[in-house]
């Protein structure tokens, strides 16, 4: 191994492995002795990733928007997907903020994770983490079997929403190429719910004729009762107030079930085969027809194969997709006509898709109700109750009963207010029209998301469209419309008779013991 | 001052921002088998949810409180000893407790042993398996975020106050006060298990039913060998001495093999 100064090393194995040894011991050596690198905070792994630049302020600042909404993994409504969610804030701003959900429970939370499903923060979310829970699917599996006879029923608001998803000018009128496309799709029957609305308006305008002059024994003011987000609002945070809300079911609801009664009653058809569908502009529509009261079909017809009076809702944004996974050149589609039975509605119907068109139906109707005469013009253009505005109110003459007092809120953070107002007992109103999102249905949390963040400015422009067709219609008034004729003296008889109250009224229930609320500022 | 974090277990609502923000901050990737997991299946993972790119989990338990059915949230991570037995353990030191109270992990000093793994009395590291060259993976507490004066990602974005970030003793204080004004169950996890961590925790049902450790050792993990394991360099030296004299002493009247 000897060798001398300008000779060649041969390198063996031996003085390979002696090498090798050596470095190794030298290395634990001064590792152990410390002379090695050192992990430090910057050499650490991770933190080399960005955040929201309002959560980089030094610890214990006070910063505007923390976090997000929470959203139960069995949340029929709404589901997130994190890979997208950007912390940025917005769905807790609304849903606190102009829903008055979030931050109005206490901690420690006791039992359910309160949310009403209104959706409102799908809309707010800036990178489309929150979406509706997808039921295409189902959908389409039921249109492939040729055994089920798959029934659909459209929205008021779905007809002047749907267009943007197509590029459209917001508020465009879509209703007969929505039709169409719900044909080329293989649906059997299309209904449209402003039938129902229409007929919503004779129950709930009845029972609150009724409540009026004293012969229900129901308190004074009647809530509406065809928002879902709002009825479960009341569930939860105005329990005592549960017997002002009218017993009238949502439209969505009353089509459903004289779909598998009526209609299969009518066109003879096996109502355990009816797989029914509802296109609505809203996500909570998905919590309200698993509620376990929305079986009234079942209950009728004592047969526990017919499935819940809505099996499926769909949001008009799932309907958008749909047509697309299907390849319909939605924008050159001829106008289709809705099937009859079900499928006429006025312009009163129409009305029901935005915030204040509830109230003026129901004004026409309650007028022809009590006086048997067709209202006076200032009800057909009801001005006070249309608007963006969060609480508007006016007074309705009728003759027989005198002033009615009326308010139309949207957006509950606006009800909460006037909620605190009524269980103060200083209220002056009759009847109070509640829809959860601001601007109601059309701006509601199954819409087309517009590439700005919600404004009155596209609220206004799709009411427009809705008062539109009002206008344009040549039956205003609920009463007037001749299927809700018909559906009284062939099958229902009267509103509000026997068979009226078993299918198109509904009960609720306290959610109050669910959790703890927290004690509002106003009492 | 030794940081912490406090997690009020009651108070979560689930949102699981945390779990975002810590994504987004360390750049951890998506898998997509474990990214469509729910917080309810994460509970029921023998890991409890914890993989290389998830370095923190809210697992959701149903439990019974005073007979009726409630949901809690829990926050799982690294706990970040104030003794780790993991940095103990690392013979590289690629595992080191900060004294601003992070746990770090360097992957440049790292072996790949996994002793740290081992060690770990709550079973919290993870080895990237599926990487070609693999490291140990862990919650790091935001450490550059902790020594530049901010807090920690996760608690920056919490909604509900549920995680608080602030000064060990100080938060181990306002624990006390809030079992005693809230009637939690009368321990605060964290304080004293394995030597106290620097995450405490505090819960309003007992911790075993929440899948913690709870039969854990008071003690420091460390101290428990720290007595003879000092004494390796002295041992390894008087080795390499012995068996030098031996060589020397078998040789000394040999020639050169060559």
């Amino acid at each position: 191994m000897a060798s001398k100064a300008g000779q060649v090393k041969k390198l063996s194995r031996r003085s390979f492995l002696k090498f090798v040894g050596g470095a190794s011991l030298t290395g634990v050596t001064l590792s152990l002795a410390g002379c090695g690198e050192v992990a430090t905070a910057d050499s650490a792994a991770g933190g080399k990733g960005w955040m929201p630049a309002q959560y980089n302020a030094p610890g214990s600042w006070p910063t505007d928007v923390r976090g997000r909404v929470p959203i139960d993994p069995l949340n029929p409504s709404i589901v997130r997907d994190d890979q997208k969610c950007i912390l940025c804030g917005q769905c807790l701003e609304v849903c606190e903020k102009v829903q008055s959900v979030f931050g109005n429970y206490e901690l420690p939370i006791k039992n359910e994770f309160v949310c009403v499903n209104c959706g409102q923060c799908t809309q707010w979310c800036p990178s489309g983490a929150i979406t509706e829970r997808d039921e295409t699917d189902k959908v389409f599996k039921a249109l492939a079997d040729p055994k089920v006879t798959v029934v659909v029923q459209t929205a008021p608001a779905t007809r002047i929403g749907l267009g943007e998803e197509f590029g459209m000018p917001v508020g465009t009128n879509v209703q007969g190429k929505q039709v169409a496309a719900l044909r080329k799709l293989g649906f059997d029957v299309i209904f449209d719910t402003n039938f129902t609305a229409d007929l919503t308006i004779m129950e709930e305008g009845t029972e609150l004729v009724k409540r009026v002059q004293g012969e229900l024994k129901k308190p004074l003011p009647q809530l509406t009762s065809c928002c879902p987000g709002w009825v479960k609002f009341v569930e939860y945070f105005y329990p005592e107030l549960i017997p002002n809300l009218s017993s009238a079911k949502s439209p969505m609801q009353m089509e459903g079930t004289l779909m598998k009664t009526y209609y299969a009653e009518m066109k003879k058809v096996d109502p355990q085969k009816i797989f029914s569908v509802a296109i609505m502009p809203c996500t909570a529509k998905k919590f309200e027809c698993q509620r376990p009261e929305m079986v009234s079909a079942q209950k009728e017809l004592k047969d526990k194969n017919v499935t819940p009076d809505v099996d499926v809702v769909l949001t008009t944004r799932e309907l958008a997709r749909m047509i697309k996974r299907a390849g319909i050149d939605f924008a050159n589609l001829p106008d289709g006509q809705y099937d009859q039975l079900m499928g006429t509605g006025t312009g009163a119907g129409a009305i029901f898709g935005t915030t204040g068109g509830v109230m003026e139906a129901a004004a026409r109707s309650a007028y022809y109700l009590v006086t048997g005469q067709q209202p006076p013009s200032a009800l057909w253009d009801l001005t006070p109750v249309r608007g963006m505005q969060g609480v508007k109110d006016a007074t309705i003459n009728i003759p027989g009963i005198g002033n009615m007092k009326v308010a139309v809120i949207s957006g509950l953070a606006n009800a909460r207010t006037v909620m605190d107002q009524i269980k103060a007992g200083n209220a002056p109103w009759d009847f109070i029209e509640v829809m959860a999102c601001p601007g109601g249905c059309e701006y509601g949390g199954g819409q087309p998301r517009a590439s700005a963040p919600p404004s009155d400015d596209v609220r206004n422009r799709r009411a427009a469209s809705l008062y539109q067709i009002d206008a344009n219609a040549k039956l205003r008034n609920s009463y007037d419309n001749p299927q809700i004729k018909e559906v009284y003296a062939d099958f229902l008889t009267a509103p509000m008779s026997e068979k009226a109250e078993e299918l198109l009224h509904t009960t609720y229930i306290s959610r109050a013991s669910e959790f703890t609320a927290k004690k509002s500022e106003n009492m | 001052m030794s940081k912490g974090i406090l997690v009020d277990i009651p108070k979560c609502i689930g949102c699981e921002s945390c779990s975002v923000a810590c994504k987004l901050w360390n750049e951890l990737g998506w898998d997509p088998q474990e990214k469509n997991k729910t917080a309810e299946d994460r509970a029921k993972e023998p890991n409890k949810g914890l993989w290389p790119d998830e370095w923190t989990s809210i697992n959701r338990y149903d439990v019974k409180k005073n007979g009726s059915p409630v949901g809690r949230y829990v926050k799982t991570q690294c706990l970040h000893c104030v003794d780790p037995a993991c940095a103990s353990a690392c013979f590289s030191k690629a595992l080191k407790k900060l004294p601003e109270g992070p746990v770090v992990y360097d992957q440049k000093l790292c072996v790949g042993c996994r002793y740290c793994m081992m060690a770990c009395p709550f079973d919290i590291l993870r080895y990237e398996w599926k990487k070609a060259i693999p490291g140990v993976s862990k919650c790091q507490m935001c450490p550059s975020r902790v020594t530049n004066n901010q807090e920690t990602a996760c608690t920056s974005v919490c909604p509900t106050g549920a995680i608080t970030f602030g000064d060990r003793d100080q938060l181990l204080a306002e624990a006390k006060k809030r079992i005693k004004d809230n009637g939690y169950v009368d321990r605060v996890f964290g304080e004293k298990e394995a030597g106290g961590t620097s995450w405490l925790y505090i819960s309003d049902v007992p911790f075993e039913q929440l899948r913690f450790r709870t039969d854990v050792t008071t003690k420091s993990l460390p101290s428990y060998t720290e007595g003879y394991m000092k004494l390796t360099p002295f041992v390894g030296g008087t080795w390499a001495a012995v068996l030098a004299g031996l060589y020397i002493y078998n040789n000394k009247n040999k020639e050169p093999l060559e």
